[in-house]
């Protein structure tokens, strides 16, 4: 009987963990190693499924915030949201399968803390999602919408361009959604393909009233989401799927703000700047690495943080100093936002400018599946786009 | 130990997916590990999770209702339809005398005066598009009795969530002249600092939300802002007007479906007009109207809207049992758009002048409730001519000085972008006052504050 249960209960976990099983294999990611075994029948090597492209680094542990946990970035996204429904009466957190503790987790445990009533399920209609979201706004209480994937933001597109970023202007400011939070997993994570790996900052950079924050770790995100929920216009927040359990490091248990459109210099250099967000800086950190290694190249690192409105001041300050930048997407190339950053930076720092300014990103292509390993703007490129840029 | 994990995992499916055939998918596996050479002896049966008379009653999560053998298809039933509720004849005359929601004088006066302050500021606004004096214009002819026999219903902290055409409810609250004028007008005193196009009024101190062009896009919006109301025990219901040509938005779909199922006190107000711009209902939708309320598990009601008291007495009783039991419901309110779409129309294009002339003259709100006043000895020709003198002088007033009024400074439109203007869109604000101070003779300065 026990053993019955016991079966039964783990199916049920099986169940809710859902999506979780195939991020085990992403578990310390970076000590995977590909295994090529030599088949003799096919003469194609079997390879063992994916290895990441990047090593999450975590930073030290922060001091000035009081205890800190270990925590992965769903659990520090959990703990933004636990903190943040206990000190606002009014917040509630809502969207698809987020009562049980939603298919990454981020949710768990909140349901049975807080009331049915303030974590809850919703129908599965993101427009709807989103235009509740900006209603409960509009009354003053906080609302956290989740999006179960950035990929499917889509048909909330009109609510959030036409309608949440331009509550405020259009009324005079007689009305305003400022108390809206919308979190969506977003960027590559192996195997997502067309429709799970997604990085749409792009499209939302371009809408003025709307802010848009990506995280690269679990302390900055806990730090940047209670930013947003507390920040009184709409705010976007996109959390790295592929980090929720490869990023792991030691996060304040109680609240503490990150602010919002500032750039963090990770580490100073001299020779390049190198810009980017959410996994991609630990990607371009690496690249900084191998630049001092093998070509004595000193860079600057940026993690841009905030995409909208975006920190044009460090970067700027960054590129007088070095002379060089290089910035560095999972998005496609064409109308991604390295084109934003390229193009402010020309304007502002054209005598500076050593060498035209570099873009590595995801090519013009929907976002493949199998073909992952070529698409993503791995470290070979971004270092095969800096030494150019050196040698220019 | 296989056999036992693959019943335990069987029974555990069983429970999880509720078959009660989980013996039977045991069986399934045991014959396959059979198979590779595995087989065991069938373990003592586990327990059956009990389910009454299984044979009776589906058991599905989706839908439980009932068996039936024989194939057929449910006819929507268009022909009959939902009935309209009415209480006044077309000539004002009270048809149920139970039904009659005896409102006070001084409250069916007021209904009446918003009716008709309406109508004449909507003649003279509409006039002065024509003119060049305001970019663009909506009236609301034959559906202001929807507005104003809703709004008498409401609380007047009642959040309200409209489309475009309900300035009556605005009237009704006593949103003055003043400032109907200023947002059409665009001028120094808008609320909405002269950002939108006419006719898209907001007040917070009514609690009428800032109308925007977008269609339907109000629905959803309103239940979160009824699930807000709820969670705060606001003892406030919300209402939310919309078109039936909104209706059909993806919004509207996702708006019915959310307040069902998080159980909003929520008012859906369809007024349904019989045209969006050209488009006639018969191109709009193929069900019966907007009654596909119950379809969402919503309590619906279609009403005649050119009789006030009919909107009223459904309104008001929504409210109430929207607040006591925190479920939405749906007002379908058959009303005709008299009226263009807008100024940016000519409705002879796609209907004769004979079908408006009917509404106009045979089915009009504000006609049938005079000839109720006038029955009652509560209004007669003298008042009737008295009022339209005084309303149109009140109107014209309005507009005069609206008129002279200059426009907002351009600084403000940079603000309100944030609550906070970012440093980028300060630096533009800067650039435009310094290209002004180069170029400024090309710009209609004169007509803007400093």
């Amino acid at each position: 009987m026990a053993a019955l249960a016991a079966a039964a209960g783990g199916l049920l976990r099986l169940r809710a963990a859902g999506a979780e099983g195939q991020w085990r294999r992403l578990r310390g990611a970076g000590l995977l190693r590909v295994l090529v075994q030599p088949d003799s029948a096919t003469g194609f090597a079997a390879q063992r499924r994916h290895v990441a492209h990047f090593t999450f680094q975590p930073d030290p542990e922060p001091q000035e915030y009081g205890q800190t946990q270990k925590m992965n970035l769903f659990q520090a996204v959990t703990s933004a949201l636990d903190n943040s429904l206990a000190k606002d009466p009014t917040a509630v957190i809502f969207g698809e399968d987020v009562a049980f503790g939603g298919v990454f987790r981020c949710t768990v445990g909140l349901r049975d803390k807080y009331g049915k009533d303030r974590v809850f399920n919703t129908p599965l209609c993101e427009q709807g999602i989103v235009g509740f979201g900006i209603g409960i706004a509009v009354t003053g209480a906080t609302a956290i919408a989740e999006i179960q994937f950035a990929d499917y933001i889509f048909p909330a597109f009109d609510q959030i361009v036409n309608e949440a970023a331009k509550y405020r202007y259009r009324s005079g400011d007689l009305f305003n959604c400022g108390s809206l939070t919308i979190r969506a997993p977003w960027g590559c994570v192996g195997h997502g393909a067309l429709y799970h790996s997604q990085s749409p900052e792009a499209f939302f950079a371009h809408c003025p009233g709307i802010k848009v924050v990506v995280p690269r770790s679990p302390f900055q995100a806990k730090g940047l989401l209670l930013s947003c929920i507390e920040d009184k216009n709409p705010c976007i927040f996109f959390e790295p799927k592929v980090l929720y359990r490869a990023a792991v490091e030691q996060v304040p248990v109680e609240s503490y703000n990150i602010p919002l459109s500032q750039a963090e210099v990770i580490q100073e250099g001299s020779d390049v700047t190198l810009v980017a967000w959410g996994t991609q800086v630990h990607v371009i950190r690496e690249v900084a690495s191998m630049a001092q290694e093998k070509l004595g190249v000193s860079c600057e690192v940026i993690d841009l943080r905030t995409i909208l409105p975006w920190d044009v001041d460090t970067v700027c300050k960054s590129v007088i100093k070095t002379g060089r930048l290089l910035i560095s997407h999972e998005a496609p190339l064409t109308g991604g936002f390295a084109s934003e950053i390229s193009s402010t930076v020309q304007e502002e720092c054209f005598l500076n400018l050593e060498a035209p300014i570099s873009r590595v990103c995801g090519y013009d292509t929907p976002f493949p599946h199998i073909f992952e390993p070529f698409y993503i703007p791995d470290k070979w490129k971004c270092y095969d786009a800096l030494r150019k840029m050196i040698n220019y | 130990m296989a056999v036992a994990v693959a019943v335990a995992v069987a029974a555990a499916a069983a429970r999880v997916w509720g078959s009660s055939r989980g013996l039977g998918q045991a069986g399934l596996l045991l014959r396959r590990s059979a198979a590779r050479g595995l087989a065991r002896s069938l373990p003592q049966r586990q327990e059956q999770q009990h389910f009454p008379s299984l044979d009776d009653k589906p058991q599905f999560p989706g839908a439980s209702a009932e068996f039936i053998d024989k194939l057929e298809f449910i006819q929507p039933n268009v022909i009959s339809g939902i009935p309209v509720y009415r209480v006044m004849d077309r000539q004002g005359q009270i048809i149920n005398p139970s039904e009659d929601p005896h409102l006070p004088q001084e409250k069916v006066l007021k209904l009446y005066r918003s009716m008709t302050l309406l109508n004449t500021m909507d003649r003279i606004l509409y006039e002065s598009q024509r003119q060049g004096r305001i970019s663009f214009y909506m009236t609301n002819y034959g559906e202001e009795g929807t507005h104003v026999g809703s709004a008498a219903a409401l609380d007047n902290t009642d959040l309200v969530f409209g489309q475009y055409r309900e300035a009556g409810v605005l009237m009704y609250r006593d949103y003055p002249l003043e400032l109907f004028m200023a947002q059409c007008y665009g001028n120094v005193s808008d609320l909405g600092k002269g950002r939108q196009m006419p006719v898209h009024y907001g007040c917070r101190e009514r609690h009428f939300v800032t109308i925007s062009s977008p269609l339907a896009t109000q629905i959803p919006q309103a239940v979160g802002a009824a699930y807000a109301a709820k969670r705060a025990n606001a003892n406030r219901v919300v209402i939310c007007y919309f078109g039936e040509g909104a209706a059909s938005e993806g919004d509207a779909h996702a708006g019915f479906n959310f307040a069902a199922t998080l159980e909003c006190p929520i008012i859906f107000f369809c007024r349904n007009n019989g045209y969006a711009i050209s488009t006639p209902t018969s191109e709009q939708y193929r069900g019966d109207g907007i009654g596909r309320g119950p379809g969402y598990g919503i309590l619906s009601i279609r009403v005649d809207g050119n009789d006030v008291f009919a909107v009223y007495n459904a309104t008001k009783e929504a409210r109430r049992r929207a607040v006591a039991e925190n479920q939405p419901f749906l007002i379908e309110a058959m009303t005709y758009r008299i009226g263009h779409h807008s100024t940016s129309d000519d409705s002879s294009a796609y209907r004769s002048v004979d079908e408006v002339n009917y509404w106009d003259k045979q089915d009009h709100p504000i006609s049938r409730l005079r000839h109720y006043l006038q029955s009652r000895g509560w209004w007669d020709d003298e008042q009737e001519k008295a009022w339209r003198k005084q309303s149109r002088k009140k109107v014209m007033e309005a507009f005069e000085q609206a008129e002279r009024k200059p426009k907002p400074s351009p600084s403000l439109l940079f603000s309100d972008v944030y609550q906070e203007m970012p440093a980028q869109l300060r630096k533009q604000q800067e650039a435009l006052a310094r290209h002004l101070q180069t170029y400024g003779e090309h710009y209609p300065l004169d007509h803007f504050e400093k």
